[in-house]
């Protein structure tokens, strides 16, 4: 999805194009046609095209806002004793790898426990359940 | 935001004249947030060399490129492909992406387009004025939010100096336009949150070292391990 969002008033004067100091903003003038281009890879979103857009036409506000896009989904290891997550597997195995040592799962307010109260939560909820 | 200007063109070309190869490289954060340093400008800068060199038949000017921070060291290499041959390159970035480029690039000199000149805010479309000296030690909660130090001529702690006429500064008559008097402003800005009461305030003898006086200042954040 585009982040940059040029609204109706747009009359393809190129100000924007013309003054974008990060070469984010390119044409092409094709048959009939003028295509406006933005490249957010470039954009400092520095806003100088929405500041000396002559037709108020670029609206900022949606690159500013923009949306978070998923890219990636793991799976998640949680703590033994109270089922938060804390890390994902693979980070898991990253780091057993490293300290060649199995990691206990236990999020950072179990971790500090003396390992017998962490037995003893374990035990009661098994024979809660 | 860093705040730059170009040199003149007449100091970049002294700068770069007993070279062959050139490549000029943008920066596109603050300076380029700045209209001096960006991709834009690298563009320009290349295309003004050219035309200046324009009878001088050894030079080859490089395409010019740019970084997204050259004030960040372990970018460089990774993000960055040095074309081969070039035998200086002109930086559009700050004194501090200079010094970056230059550390990197041991064996080729690495020459600043750009006077860094402030730190700044852009108070119109293309205007942009000094507000922070960044003197380590931030007092503009007592100031309004008005920085004595950066916009203060005299740097005064417990102004105003008396050489202020209708808000503006005596130096206006030498800088050739109004230079708003930053005690002035302060004592308005109090007066709007009602806080005068700081203006009484004397403040002591100033600590400069968190500014720098005790030398170049080096900050390291301690990172969180996730375990």
């Amino acid at each position: 999805m585009s982040f940059f969002k040029v609204n109706e008033n747009c009359n393809g004067c190129l100000a924007c194009v013309k003054n974008c100091p990060a070469s984010a903003l390119n044409y092409f003038d094709q048959k009939d046609s003028r295509k406006i281009m933005h490249n957010m890879s470039l954009c400092a979103r520095c806003g100088h095209c929405w500041r000396i857009c002559p037709q108020d036409a670029i609206e900022f506000k949606v690159l500013l806002a923009g949306k978070f896009d998923l890219v990636k989904t793991l799976d998640l290891v949680h703590c033994r004793v109270c089922g938060e997550p804390i890390y994902t597997a693979s980070l898991g195995e990253t780091v057993s790898n490293d300290i060649q040592n199995s990691i206990e799962p236990l999020c950072p307010d179990h971790k500090g426990s003396e390992p017998i109260n962490v037995w003893k939560k374990l035990a009661s909820k098994r024979t809660s359940q | 935001m860093i705040v730059g200007e170009h040199k003149p063109i007449e100091e970049i070309i002294e700068l770069v004249k007993d070279f062959s190869n050139i490549l000029v490289v943008g920066c596109q954060t603050c300076v380029a947030v700045s209209l001096t340093g960006g991709d834009r400008a690298a563009i320009s800068m290349t295309e003004a060399l050219a035309h200046a060199f324009k009878e001088k038949t050894k030079l080859h000017l490089f395409e010019s490129t740019m970084l997204e921070r050259q004030c960040e060291k372990d970018w460089i290499k990774p993000f960055f492909d040095l074309p081969e041959g070039v035998d200086a390159i002109l930086s559009l970035a700050c004194g501090a992406g200079v010094q970056t480029m230059a550390d990197i690039f041991k064996g080729i000199p690495v020459l600043p387009g750009l006077n860094t000149t402030f730190l700044g805010a852009q108070d119109q479309a293309g205007v942009f004025n000094e507000k922070c000296a960044g003197c380590g030690d931030c007092v503009l909660g007592l100031t309004g939010g008005v920085c004595p130090i950066a916009r203060c001529a005299k740097k005064l702690f417990n102004g105003p100096c008396g050489g202020s006429t209708n808000g503006k500064c005596e130096i206006s008559i030498s800088m050739g336009h109004d230079v708003e008097c930053a005690w002035h402003l302060i004592v308005e800005r109090l007066k709007e949150l009602d806080k005068l009461d700081n203006y009484e305030k004397i403040s002591e003898i100033r600590n400069w070292i968190p500014g720098g006086a005790g030398g170049p200042r080096k900050l390291v954040h301690k990172g969180e391990t996730p375990f």
